[in-house]
């Protein structure tokens, strides 16, 4: 796999969102921005009413997974670009549900909502109709998520990657500075831990740093031993998508999974490790 | 700024965010963008307005930066130009980002109970 597979510019867009195989789909932290404008012929998720179990804290199951996609009008054989605000937080988050649902054909829009607008592409409010289909999808692919116990398993073993804001990751902010300071019980990050934000990976535009670039932040900058497995975590499981994206899809790296329940999970554990201030 | 930070800052953070937070409950980001709910007197807000020979711009985001010049938080611009952060105490740098390449950054100091107001042009 390589970035041609799994990331696609503004051009390219603008050059197929009339194909009939192609569904833009918009995903954005903030539920509201999409009906203000999008990108012409792009449906949208919403990460949480879609995507989240109703109940439990969980993402839909396989079942609801089908149900959704078959009713937004999505087939096994189209090929979804993912676009959203926030530099694709959430677009990359999605990403990472096609890919774990075994969606084969998935790609990030480079730079997301926000270069789109930047460049003052055209936006409309225009909502799509597309026809219902029959989704199939795969088993949950559990060798890209990380739950819990094996996280705490891996302290010290396997490369962790915590890729919230050095704010965060020291424990003087709980959450990222737009959103209240809520959540997790404990400030601080999981033991052994190294602090690469996302934002690293990314230009001021939100498009992807250069392979070369990242290869140089994650191994030569932070430390990582790309020889090892990697679990990568942030908050709530949206910033580690992003990151997981680079390691995973963009440098290729084999064995990478995200703890999508991150510190909101992992701060409130009773009995585990934590360390507070930088990196040891 | 990066120091650890002892625990009680940490938890005077969760608290005052608790009294305020609401209805926000959750992770998403306030609808518009810019966080509506903002009494709690405990909370660091850098908040402020953006405009272009004097209106809002179409399209505009904020971002803003640790005195490490990392990258905190973004926020689209809300319809009135209007951005909002909840920091911590200390130095923060705000930098607005609109069509045309242009960029402004501003630097602030937020403290606890205190709301910083900027206005923006660009």
């Amino acid at each position: 796999m390589s970035r041609s597979d799994v990331l696609v510019d503004a051009d390219w867009v603008e050059n197929h969102l009339d194909d009939p195989g192609v569904v833009l789909v918009e995903v954005d932290e903030d539920t509201t921005a999409y009906d203000k404008g999008h990108i012409r012929n792009a449906i949208k998720l919403d990460w949480k009413q879609d995507l989240q179990d109703p109940v439990r804290r969980d993402f839909v199951d396989r079942h609801g997974f089908e149900q959704l996609l078959s009713e937004r009008g999505i087939s096994n054989d189209d090929t979804v670009v993912l676009y959203g605000g926030n530099n694709n937080w959430f677009a990359a988050y999605a990403y990472w549900y096609f890919r774990l649902y075994g969606h084969r054909n998935v790609k990030l829009l480079d730079g997301g909502r926000k270069k789109w607008e930047l460049e003052s592409r055209e936006m409309v409010t225009a909502v799509p109709q597309r026809p219902r289909t029959s989704y199939q999808a795969s088993e949950q692919d559990s060798s890209l998520r990380a739950m819990r116990d094996e996280v705490v398993d891996s302290i010290g073993k396997r490369n962790l990657v915590d890729v919230r804001s050095p704010d965060e990751f020291t424990g003087k902010l709980l959450a990222p500075a737009h959103l209240p300071q809520e959540q997790a019980q404990r400030a601080g990050h999981i033991p052994t831990a190294k602090n690469v934000p996302w934002s690293k990976a990314a230009n001021d535009d939100g498009t992807f740093k250069s392979d070369d670039a990242l290869r140089a932040l994650y191994e030569g900058e932070a430390g990582l031993d790309f020889g090892k497995d990697t679990i990568a975590y942030c908050r709530i499981g949206e910033r580690s998508a992003h990151t997981w994206f680079v390691l995973h899809e963009l440098l290729g790296q084999p064995h990478v999974k995200n703890y999508d329940g991150s510190w909101t999970e992992y701060g409130s554990l009773v009995g585990v490790p934590i360390e507070l201030g930088e990196a040891r | 700024m990066n120091a650890a930070q002892p625990s009680g800052e940490a938890e005077q953070a969760t608290g005052s965010a608790q009294q305020a937070a609401g209805a926000q409950q959750g992770c998403g980001a306030p609808a518009g963008g810019v966080a509506v709910t903002a009494g709690a007197s405990g909370e660091a807000i850098i908040e402020g307005h953006v405009t272009r020979n004097g209106t809002p711009p179409t399209a505009g985001y904020a971002r803003l930066l640790n005195d490490g010049g990392d990258f905190v938080a973004e926020v689209p611009l809300g319809e009135d130009g209007g951005f909002r952060f909840f920091a911590a105490p200390g130095t923060w740098t705000v930098r607005v980002l609109a069509p045309g390449g242009v960029t402004a950054d501003e630097t602030v100091t937020a403290d606890y109970g205190r709301r910083t107001a900027l206005e923006v042009s660009i």
